[in-house]
Parts: structure tokens; C-alpha cells; sequence
């Protein structure tokens, strides 16, 4: 594998999916910082060049540049079945979070976005009922597989839909929701904590 | 709410949920209280409120058999009081630096806490419980325990609704129209029941917050 780059902004989410699963993975990524916040740097003309649609973080792995965490951690998954399997049902379960992961979840990042530079409180609204309605699939998820004895929401060992997944629950005390409305998430984020190689970003506390 | 049967004793959570050596945070009635469990099994309830500075110690971890809080790293043994100061690790801390604990059962699966007045803990058939789930409902608790089958006055009951095993039902009120309902069913339930019941679970948290105008319906957002 030819040197792997990361257009990264530490203080972003997508961003962070990937650092973490670099980090779980082992691999060393030469970070390039792209200023978002107050920058706005994902709009310059020579960030566009290389992320057309503004999407960070882009990871560029053997020469090919790829935006967006979802294409970037299946990038880094190819290859590597005990975090992508090869088999076609498990791969389909895989497939089904990475989508959700990359679509209704969104509504989590957006309401964490509004509250943290958008003045956003704890009022009701669609998007937070939306932001609710997401974490809650997981939480339903995650309880069902406890009753079969499964940690992971796939198989019997954490896939990269977890890694997808994660910062949605672990951050979402930013946007005024507990961790003890979700104890099955709040397990599963143990779990993944616990993982060998993981590592924290602003907003998820490092217990050091 | 001293009415009810179970007098000042509120259900916190499935014992299953508190794995040793961790700390979860639990409301009830617009308290907020730390919970932890240590390495010895045995669980603890605090108000979730550091001596220090009045963090939330629900944040923190457990380390060397106490509880450390987040902020600034003080630590808490098993009766609350402060065994640690990092900025001063050569100070033994005086015993009036303490947590506030709660009295704590465990019973029928579930983590109990004495929150108002004492009274008897709620009397259950004794059989093994497992643990179903526990789920977050936006509605009042008492709609929820009469929707279920508990009856007035009790917010723990054994439900005859089905010939299939017994259920146990627990709610724990969170705040004013919000509560956390915790199920369990006999021991004798298989897989497919369980997730029959947590099924069941859904739909009541469905029903229950449609009455109460709540609806969280995940979709794909602009
Ligand atoms: S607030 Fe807990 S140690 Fe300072």
C-alpha cells in the first residue's frame, strides 16, 4: 500500500470515523488539516479540486482519492473480511448500516451541528424527533442482538458499520440526549471503547 | 407518588445493564443519580453531583476500586467518601468531602434505589428473572403501567397477560411525561419469546407516546 493521506478536520465527525478505524486498523495516515470551522475551507477552490462536493474527510489510498467517510472506510474494509465479511448475507447487513449510517443517522450530526455552533437548544423539533428516531433503530437493534448473546451489530466480532455507527451515540450528550435512555447503546459503545487501538476526539472523554 | 405500594423505592435499571467496574446515570422524578457497580458486584447509588464543583460523577469511571470524576479527577470510594485528589495525591482528604448515597437493593433482576420515604421493596414472586430490556418511553409512567396491566399504585407487577410465561414489568418515572420501562420475563423463556417481548416492548413505546402526541420517526433529513 502506497502512502495513505487524510484530509482531516479534527473537530468533525466523518472525520473522525476514519481516524478511528486507521487507529484500529494499525495504519499511519499523513493528515493534511482542512480548516472548517471558522475557515471554511472545505468550499476553497483548492479543496474543491480535490473533494468536488466539498465531502470531507478524502482519503487517498493506493493513488486513488475517495470523499466521504462511508467510500473511505470501505476503502480501508476492502480487503480485510473480519471487518468487511465476504460472505454475501453478512456483507448485506454490513451494507444495510453503512446506508443508514450515511442516511437517516445524518439527522444526529446535523442536530449535534445546530447545537454546538448553531445556538440550537433543547427544544422540540422535527429534526431532533428525527435524531431520536435514529439512535432509537440502534438502541433496538443492539437489544435485540444482546438476547442471541451478540454484542456487535453484526456477526459475532465488530464490523466496520460499527465503526460507522459509533460517534452518532458517543457524542450524543452534545445534543442533550442521555446515555441512560440508550443502555444498549451505552454497553456497545464499552465495547468499542474497549477495542485495542481506539482513540478518543473532542467530545468523547478519554479516560486516560 | 408516596401512594404507591412500593413506597419509596424506585427501579433504576436491569442489573444486567450495570456491569462491574462501571458507572450509568439514572433520573427519577427529575432526580439525577449516579450508579455504579464495583468490582465486587455490589451496586452503589449517588446524587450525580461531584462534591467538587458539582459535576455529573455519571461521567466519570471507575479506577482502583473508586469512582473518578471526569473533571478533575477526584476519587470516590464505596461510602462516598473522597479517597483521592490528584492535585494533592499526598493529602489524605478530609471524611466531610463525600458523595450523598442512596440505599440500594437488587432484586428480581433490577437495580433499586430508597428515594423518598422508606418502605418495603415491591414483593415478587421469587423465581429467576431474565432480563428482556429496558426502553425509554415519552409519555407518564402511569399510562404506560395501565397500558401494561400494573395495577394502580404499584409501578412493579408480575403481568398475567399471556398464557406463554409470566412477565415482570417495572417503571421507573424519568420526569413528567417520560419514564423508563424495564421488562423481564420467567426463566423458562426462550430466545423467541424474548424477542417476542421486546417486540412487545416497541409496540407499547409506540401506542403510549402516540397517545401523548410524541412521535420520533427516523427518516432521511435535509
Ligand atoms: S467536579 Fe468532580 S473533581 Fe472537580
Amino acid at each position: 500500500m502506497s502512502e495513505l493521506v487524510l484530509h482531516d478536520d479534527e473537530l468533525d465527525e466523518d472525520c473522525y470515523r476514519v481516524r478511528l478505524f486507521l487507529s484500529l486498523l494499525g495504519l499511519e495516515a499523513r493528515r493534511v488539516a482542512v480548516d472548517v470551522v471558522p475557515g471554511g475551507e472545505q468550499d476553497s477552490p483548492g479543496f474543491r479540486a480535490v473533494s468536488p462536493a466539498g465531502l470531507l474527510p478524502v482519503l487517498r489510498i493506493d493513488g486513488q482519492m475517495v470523499c466521504g467517510a462511508g467510500g473511505a472506510l470501505l476503502a480501508l474494509a476492502h480487503g480485510r473480511p473480519e471487518w468487511l465479511p465476504e460472505a454475501r448475507a453478512a456483507f448485506a447487513r454490513v451494507a444495510h448500516w453503512l446506508q443508514f449510517a450515511g442516511g437517516p443517522l445524518r439527522a444526529t450530526l446535523l442536530m449535534r451541528r445546530a447545537c454546538l455552533f448553531g445556538g440550537v437548544g433543547d427544544e422540540q423539533s422535527a429534526r431532533r424527533r428525527a435524531a431520536v428516531g435514529a439512535l432509537r433503530i440502534m438502541e433496538d437493534h443492539l437489544a435485540h442482538r444482546r438476547l442471541e448473546g451478540g454484542t456487535w451489530f453484526v456477526g459475532d466480532g465488530p464490523t466496520v458499520a460499527d465503526i460507522a455507527l459509533f460517534p452518532a451515540a458517543a457524542l450524543c450528550r452534545d445534543w442533550g440526549e442521555e446515555y441512560s435512555a440508550y443502555p444498549a447503546l451505552r454497553r456497545w459503545v464499552r465495547a468499542v471503547r474497549g477495542l485495542p487501538g481506539f482513540v478518543t476526539m473532542p467530545g468523547i472523554p478519554d479516560y486516560g | 407518588m408516596s401512594g404507591t405500594r412500593e413506597g419509596g423505592w424506585y427501579p433504576l435499571m436491569l442489573s444486567a445493564d450495570l456491569e462491574p467496574g462501571t458507572v450509568a446515570g439514572s433520573t427519577v422524578l427529575g432526580r439525577d443519580l449516579a450508579v455504579r457497580r464495583d468490582r465486587e458486584g455490589q451496586a452503589h447509588v449517588w446524587d450525580d453531583r461531584c462534591p467538587h464543583r458539582g459535576m455529573r460523577l455519571s461521567l466519570g469511571f471507575v479506577r482502583e476500586g473508586a469512582l473518578a470524576c471526569l473533571y478533575h479527577g477526584w476519587r470516590f470510594g464505596a461510602d462516598g467518601r473522597c479517597v483521592h485528589i490528584p492535585a494533592h495525591p499526598d493529602l489524605s482528604p478530609p471524611g466531610t468531602i463525600r458523595a450523598a448515597p442512596l440505599r440500594v437493593a437488587e432484586c428480581h433482576g433490577l437495580v433499586w434505589a430508597s428515594v423518598e420515604e422508606d418502605g418495603p421493596l415491591p414483593e415478587v414472586d421469587a423465581v429467576a428473572w431474565v432480563p428482556v430490556r429496558s426502553l425509554r418511553i415519552e409519555a407518564p409512567w402511569q399510562d404506560v403501567a395501565r397500558a401494561v396491566g400494573v395495577p394502580d399504585g404499584h409501578r412493579a407487577a408480575v403481568l398475567d397477560r399471556d398464557v406463554e410465561g409470566r412477565v415482570l414489568a417495572a417503571l421507573l418515572p424519568v420526569r413528567e411525561g417520560a419514564c423508563m420501562l424495564h421488562l423481564l420475563a420467567a426463566a423458562s423463556a426462550g430466545v423467541e419469546r424474548l424477542h417476542d417481548l421486546a417486540d412487545w416492548g416497541q409496540d407499547v413505546r409506540a401506542r403510549a407516546e402516540e397517545r401523548a402526541g410524541q412521535v420520533f420517526l427516523a427518516g432521511v433529513v435535509a
